[in-house]
């Protein structure tokens, strides 16, 4: 039995090689070189790279010095809590939406997932240049005015940032969409006929059915969406991190330490929602 | 509700059930397409129109002038534009092929196959993710130079292949896969090999065709390995050209920006064709699948 285990762990391993050797060469070890780096001050010259050890003081600097990263890191941090659960809900009801028999299904999918497609690389940056992210003269509208008239209070911000951002915000949920999709139609159909023969109404078993099946992919969502949020390629502070790297007095040690903090946090974030996740859902499905 | 017309995609005839999704749908999709719908308008403005303020949705007089200009001048600046084009269609087409494969031959083992360390890889993965992109550009270039791959055309192909995502996504879908299906293959003497083409790739199909959009996308707008490790113009890809069409350093802001729109459109439309393709992959081999 033991001569079995083995082989089976090998072929195991010869599965993952040509994946674990990608990505030791072109990530792993670039990570770790950069989380070196953090710790020193880098000068690039003529003849290669100069490094000296300067401890924390880069992280140091950051916080204590830059007040630029520490305020777009606050209002990241803002933007994203209020963002995520919108993106996931919305995905949420566009792929049950989309999973319904209607007419003109396929066409309707493909417009909601068209964005993903363009919201990376040049195209989505023109796009944002034009100012065509945002509701056309939002301005103009009365709702609108309203709210800039009274800015102080929490809730108005949150609905203007809303109200500035739909559109970008509709535009992240692409893949969400998809992948829910795919994971309702793996449903099987029994179950709610089943519920519906014992009188549950469709309110009823979306509550009690649809969601606890999804519930998995709706932690890969979560996971899933807070990534491409914040790696996002036009994200405020991995422009703030892209030209640390090339400035002299900073240089590439800081813009390392930099995206360590982020990494931190990023990661610090996808625990704490996962896990509050995780211990809710065994409450309420197990 | 939902038990008429069978299996079909799009049931033929509209029925008074499906008015309250339309309600919904209709708007949001509408809101949704507006900027592509810019996209194309924007490629055949004539420049007083490309400059109009406030900026003019619907062209007016459509012309062909920017893809005119866009192949033109091409041709002055050395390297045909058919070059970049060709280039990044090679190069976009080897990396989503190979993306695939690796990625869900890792997904296959650390789903299904007992290993030490099988743990740690995936978490490693996962926490690959969250990292920028930026930071490790120049540790990598280190890299890229020590293997001696400057300005070598692998350069744009073998750092993108292990793409952390790609084998989230496909893991997360193999785990779905219940173990009594790979064990009553095992039985029934099925190789690895078998399993895995035969079994994994067939229901997967979904998360499939995602990584292949993803990675698509990826290599298809990537424009860092022609700027940072390709000095040889004839080797540079598409996006890469196409993003010095804007570019201040050349100067030409003003008349770069009809050739750039030209270009966006051209950049974008075979991504649409990709996801039109690949959607219907994502949407039906699920509902046959057999898994239950």
């Amino acid at each position: 039995m033991k001569g079995l285990k083995t082989k089976n762990s090998l072929v195991g391993l010869l599965f993952v090689s040509p994946w674990i050797i990608g990505f030791a060469i072109f990530t792993a070890f670039p990570l770790l070189y950069s989380l070196f780096l953090s710790f020193q001050k880098v000068k690039i010259t003529t003849s290669g790279i100069q490094t000296e050890f300067i401890r924390f003081e880069n992280f140091q600097y950051a916080f204590v010095v830059d007040a630029i990263y520490t305020e777009r890191l606050t209002k990241y941090l803002e933007e994203m809590i209020i963002s995520v659960p919108i993106i996931i809900v919305f995905s949420l009801i566009i792929a049950l939406l989309l999973n319904q028999r209607i007419k003109f299904r396929g066409m309707f999918r493909t417009i909601f997932f068209l964005p993903v497609i363009i919201a990376s690389g040049p195209v989505m940056k023109e796009l944002i240049d034009q100012g065509i992210t945002t509701i056309p003269t939002i301005e103009k509208y009365a709702i609108y005015q309203a709210l800039t008239e009274s800015p102080d209070g929490f809730l108005n911000g949150i609905l203007l940032y809303l109200i500035k951002n739909l559109i970008m915000i509709l535009w992240f949920s692409g893949v969400q969409i998809l992948i829910f999709i795919a994971a309702l139609q793996k449903m099987d159909k029994q179950i709610y006929e089943a519920a519906k023969i014992d009188g549950a109404s469709n309110w009823e078993s979306f509550w009690k059915v649809t969601l606890p099946s999804l519930f998995p992919m709706i932690i890969v969502n979560t996971i899933y969406t807070i990534v491409m949020y914040s790696m996002f390629s036009l994200n405020p502070i991995i422009e703030h991190i892209q030209t640390n790297m090339f400035k002299v007095d900073t240089g590439f040690g800081y813009a390392s330490a930099l995206s360590w903090i982020y990494f931190l946090i990023i990661a610090l974030a996808l625990a704490l929602s996962v896990g509050a996740m995780t211990l809710k859902g065994k409450k309420n499905y197990n | 509700m939902s038990a008429f017309h069978g299996t079909k995609m799009n049931p033929s005839k509209f029925h008074k059930s499906q008015l309250k999704f339309f309600v919904f749908l209709i708007p949001l999709a509408v809101f949704m397409a507006l900027p592509i719908v810019y996209v194309f308008f924007h490629a055949f403005k004539p420049i007083d129109e490309l400059f109009a303020y406030p900026p003019r949705f619907f062209v007016e007089k459509p012309t062909w002038q920017n893809f005119a200009d866009l192949f033109g001048r091409a041709n002055a600046s050395g390297v045909p534009m058919s070059r970049y084009l060709f280039n990044s269609i090679v190069i976009t087409l080897i990396v989503v092929f190979l993306t695939i494969i690796i990625s869900t031959m890792a997904g296959y083992a650390l789903s299904k196959k007992e290993f030490k360390l099988k743990k740690t890889i995936f978490e490693i993965n996962t926490l690959a993710l969250m990292f920028v992109p930026a930071a490790v550009a120049i540790p990598r270039y280190l890299i890229i130079d020590e293997l001696g791959l400057i300005n070598n055309f692998l350069v744009h192909i073998l750092p993108l292949l292990a793409m952390p995502i790609g084998l989230f996504l496909v893991k997360q879908f193999i785990d779905q896969i219940p173990n009594e299906l790979i064990e009553a293959a095992k039985l029934d003497g099925a190789s690895d090999i078998h399993i895995f083409t035969k079994i994994i790739i067939p229901l997967v199909k979904p998360a499939i065709a995602t990584i292949a959009i993803l990675s698509f996308q990826l290599v298809w707008n990537s424009v860092e390995s022609s700027t940072l490790y390709v000095n040889d113009e004839g080797l540079k890809t598409f996006s890469f050209y196409m993003s010095t069409l804007t570019s201040q350093a050349t100067g030409n802001v003003v008349a770069g920006q009809g050739m750039a729109a030209a270009a966006s459109l051209i950049m974008f439309v075979p991504n649409l064709i990709i996801f039109i393709v690949l959607q219907s992959q994502v949407m039906n081999t699920m509902a046959h699948s057999g898994i239950k």
